[in-house]
């Protein structure tokens, strides 16, 4: 509470305001019953939308972009019903720009083959820019957590959509990187934290990439020391009934506020309390 | 005799002198300054590289007193017995001679364009254990604050860039990197190492606006942007091959500096024996006149390009781009 800056907001390390590690201290200070500091995050969040349903990461950037997935993760009950669907509207209406209808008819028109990879839509950190599978992870859970509290088909296809991309997009040795599987002619690597985010939005299904992915996150959960990838790791495992009850993480260093934020939010979840799944 | 104003004889002499000066001025042959670069012999990453950068940063005469100084290595991934990272020792060699010229702060600053856990990377590529109160002195740009800036320039497609307030309020901007070949762009070297100040926290992991918005066109966009910069390039073992990440070591056993980016990447890259008129986005920052990217233009001090030149394995996507 005490980096909370005067307007209401939450900076990653210092600063200014950013709407990533304030949603993420919002929804850790509500979990926890600090209300009134949690309230003035929420205020802030709520000044900062825009004008089509989304939000930029800082209130200064003039573009909605990936964090509006971390807004819509936040309970409608809390921002309210009318941003809240604002923010579902926005996220169903982006898609990565090489699974627009003009690109696809230019790679058309190109003669180019579409790749396999390239079969589902997922969503991007900017719009205009291709998918990847942070955004896609974000953008998942968020729609998964509504259509459990609202059910929707159309939301419920988008979900589907967004979990082929990322059924598409697992490296051939199992997990996932940021969303490239193959550098020129070699495989890419997976990394931990875009493993486990992936593995927390393919929560409930089964499938052989989930299998090698679950084997590759726990290699990485008995290896790694970094934070961001330990809280998504244990929630990735955590969404298929992978990590262990009494699992403790190793003392680590969490270096932003969104880390810190994170780790309390994991292990609420750990503890039973369902804040990403609804 | 018409009523409209007529030149004196001393009038036209006068204007005819301005015109000749101001043609002058627009002259495209007109002499230019060459940029200093300078090349050292550097075996391995020891305790003497803090007297050889100090030495190397003195040939430019850079004054530094009471200046803000911003060092920005290239950290791509964590993979710390591999060459993708600038070594630490070298930054550390940086900062210290920065410190030595009187500058009134030395920062470390980067944003890598992957792995969002930018400290964790640093510990990984031994940041921690080389650079004392590591952590104090580093800045993640990728969370830093912005503000939204326009080129001097423009080549690429981008409408807007907002960029990180420790670098565009630097008096100096150090870039940092290693000596790579790059699968998409032919060569990494001090300009490509800019993508790293474009902040992730507005643009993502990887900064895929850059790629969308041309790549060579959006360096020489941030070339414009950051005016006021040096350059210290790794050569002491650099990447041959499918660089920037998946390339094999190669050793070419040199650092290269200067105050021109272009003039020092044009350099990497004949020490490399890649054709520097080849790489697009040097082509495009030079300009028409192209004078940094012709060896002749370039002041050459310390080693010369022929005694120190190695070719880096291309792939076969830029072998055309082969120094002959």
């Amino acid at each position: 509470m005490s980096r909370q800056n005067r307007d209401g907001g939450w900076p990653y390390v210092r600063g200014g305001s950013w709407t990533e590690p304030t949603v993420y201290a919002v929804l850790a200070l509500a979990a926890s019953g600090e209300t009134e500091a949690a309230g003035r995050g929420v205020r802030w969040i709520l000044s900062t939308a825009r004008r089509d349903g989304g939000w930029a990461p800082r209130a200064d950037v003039d573009q909605s972009t990936w964090v509006t997935a971390l807004v819509a993760l936040l309970p409608a009950g809390l921002v309210g019903e009318t941003p809240h669907s604002r923010g579902i509207e926005w996220l169903l209406g982006i898609t990565g720009r090489e699974s627009t209808g003009l690109y696809r008819l230019r790679e058309w028109l190109l003669g180019n083959a579409r790749p396999s990879e390239l079969e589902f839509p997922g969503w991007p950190w900017f719009p205009g820019t291709a998918a990847w599978v942070g955004p896609t992870s974000l953008a998942i859970l968020a729609l998964d957590k509504e259509n459990r509290r609202k059910p929707s088909p159309r939301i419920g296809r988008r979900i589907e959509e967004g979990r082929g991309y990322l059924l598409r997009r697992a490296c051939r040795e199992g997990g996932w990187n940021h969303g490239s599987v193959q550098d020129l002619a070699y495989d890419s690597r997976a990394y931990p934290e875009t493993t486990g985010m992936a593995l927390a939005a393919l929560r409930g299904v089964r499938s052989p990439v989930v299998d090698r992915a679950l084997a590759v996150a726990g290699g990485f959960l008995g290896e790694c020391r970094s934070a961001d990838a330990l809280n998504w790791l244990r929630l990735g495992l955590m969404a298929h009934g992978n990590l262990d009850a009494g699992y403790c993480p190793p003392e680590v260093l969490c270096r932003t506020l969104s880390e810190s934020s994170l780790d309390l939010l994991v292990a609420e979840e750990q503890k039973g309390r369902s804040l990403f799944w609804g | 005799m018409n009523g409209g104003y007529q030149l004196t004889r001393r009038e036209w002499f006068a204007a005819t002198a301005a015109a000749a000066t101001l043609t002058g001025c627009a002259d495209p042959v007109a002499p230019v300054v060459p940029s200093a670069v300078s090349i050292v012999r550097a075996s391995e990453y020891g305790q003497g590289l803090y007297d050889t950068v100090r030495r190397m940063i003195g040939e430019h005469k850079l004054d530094v007193r009471g200046r803000r100084v911003v060092v920005k290595p290239n950290l791509v991934e964590f993979e710390p017995h591999n060459v993708i990272n600038t070594h630490p020792l070298l930054v550390h060699a940086a900062c210290e001679a920065f410190r030595a010229l009187g500058a009134a702060s030395v920062q470390i600053a980067e944003g890598p364009g992957h792995r969002r856990n930018t400290l964790d990377l640093a510990e990984a590529a031994g940041y921690f254990k080389i650079v004392p109160r590591f952590e104090e002195m580093f800045v993640d740009l990728n969370l830093d604050d912005v503000s939204r800036v326009r080129p001097a320039r423009q080549f690429s497609r981008l409408e807007k860039l907002y960029l990180p307030d420790t670098v565009m309020g630097a008096d100096l901007l150090v870039s940092i990197p290693k000596m790579k070949t790059h699968h998409w762009v032919g060569a990494t070297l001090s300009m490509k190492n800019l993508f790293g100040v474009v902040p992730g926290g507005v643009y993502g992991w990887p900064k895929n606006v850059l790629h969308w918005s041309g790549i060579d066109e959006c360096i020489a966009d941030l070339d414009a942007i950051c005016p006021h910069r040096f350059a210290i390039v790794d050569g002491i073992v650099g990447m041959e091959g499918n660089g920037p990440i998946m390339g094999a070591p190669k050793p070419a056993g040199v650092l290269v500096a200067g105050r021109d980016p272009v003039a020092v990447d044009a350099t990497c890259c004949r020490v490399m024996r890649i054709d520097p008129a080849r790489i697009k986005y040097l082509r495009l920052a030079s300009g028409e006149r192209g004078f940094q990217l012709s060896e002749g233009e370039v002041q050459q001090i310390g080693e010369q390009i022929r005694t120190v030149a190695t070719p880096f394995a291309l792939v076969p996507e830029f072998k055309s781009i082969r120094l002959t």
